[in-house]
């Protein structure tokens, strides 16, 4: 990993604020993941998480100057994600659904598999919608994206028992209504 | 930070996750079956950024040149007052009679019509010296 890949957030943010591109870059690689993980838990589609992610990063480059505590800008980042996505949600509230792309597409399932793992996404997503949006976000940056509950509460601003309690419910909710669904996956 | 070969991060490990939902939860990450997928968006991010980049790079150029045009603005019409108000001053204290330098012997003479110092010193010192004798003898 480069020299800004190991550099605090605070010393990105503030040459950033230079216009230093790869410091930005270092922010955006950064932070991508979680910035898309909390997107789609609120927007729950694909394309708008994908879109609310993007102009976070752009807004939040543009509004830089109110980034009160650059060594929290990731907290102060997240908010701007949960804002634009919800925007983004009510703006295009008529929409049809548009799931997440095929991610083993590459590997050329038969229609059926596609069809079936289309369904699997489909089923995870409904499932997701049944979680608060706090729970929804706890559990995909810690069961999809593999940060800690350390981080989790650091970067949401949220205490690391407040983390657990949501994590363990959220869980315990997937669980009860994938059933079926995770004990295939567990097999297969 | 740590990342995974997926690019994701706090992946101290798998400590602590669930690995069924994990496994699960990985059909919503659009990276899992396009790699270049992250690439891609960061790339797109940092080139949407660029105009507003160039533009605070530009703001903190000009900042700084601002910066030294405004002490110039401040400093050089300062430097030129300063400098007209000691012009002024100088000229002004040449307009001013000197002050004459008091001599000492002018005044220890002054109303001893034509005698000068060293005369009067010594008439003066006989003097005190006969009436220190004088006192010395009465003593």
């Amino acid at each position: 990993m480069n020299v800004l890949g190991e550099m605090a957030d605070g010393e990105l943010v503030a040459r950033a604020r230079r216009g230093d591109a790869d410091a930005f870059g270092a922010l955006v690689e950064r932070y991508m993941r979680m910035a898309y993980a909390v997107a789609l838990s609120v927007t729950k589609r694909h394309e708008d998480a994908e879109d609310a992610a993007q102009e976070s990063f752009l807004v939040a480059l543009k509004r830089l100057e109110e980034c009160r505590s650059p060594e929290r800008f990731a907290g102060w980042l997240m908010t701007i994600v949960r804002n634009r996505s919800r925007n983004l949600v009510r703006r295009e509230s008529l929409r049809d659904s548009d799931p997440v792309p095929d991610s083993t597409s590459h590997r050329g399932p038969t229609p059926d598999l596609v069809a079936e793992r289309m369904e699997l996404r489909r089923r995870l997503l409904e499932a997701l919608d049944e979680l608060p949006e706090v729970q929804r976000e706890i559990v995909l940056l810690h069961d999809l994206e593999g940060w800690k509950h350390r981080e989790i509460a650091e970067r949401l601003e949220l205490p690391s028992g407040t983390v657990r309690s949501h994590l363990h419910f959220a869980r315990k909710e997937l669980r009860r209504i994938l059933g079926a669904m995770l004990e295939r996956e567990t097999d297969g | 930070m740590i990342q995974d070969g997926m690019g994701r991060q706090g992946v101290n490990g798998t400590e602590g996750r669930d690995p069924v939902l994990t496994r699960a939860l990985e059909r919503l990450d659009p990276g899992v079956g396009d790699p270049m997928y992250w690439f891609r968006f960061r790339h797109r991010v940092v080139a949407s950024a660029a105009r507003e980049l160039a533009r605070r790079r530009l703001l903190r150029e000009s900042t700084v040149s601002e910066t030294v045009a405004l002490w110039g603005r401040t400093l050089v019409p300062t430097a030129v007052l300063a400098a007209a108000l000691a012009g002024f001053a100088l000229l002004r204290s040449q307009d001013v009679p000197a002050m004459l330098p008091i001599v000492v012997e002018e005044i220890l003479v002054e109303g001893i019509e034509g005698a000068s110092i060293p005369t009067v010193l010594t008439s003066e010192e006989q003097l005190d010296t006969g009436g220190v004798i004088l006192a010395a003898e009465a003593y």
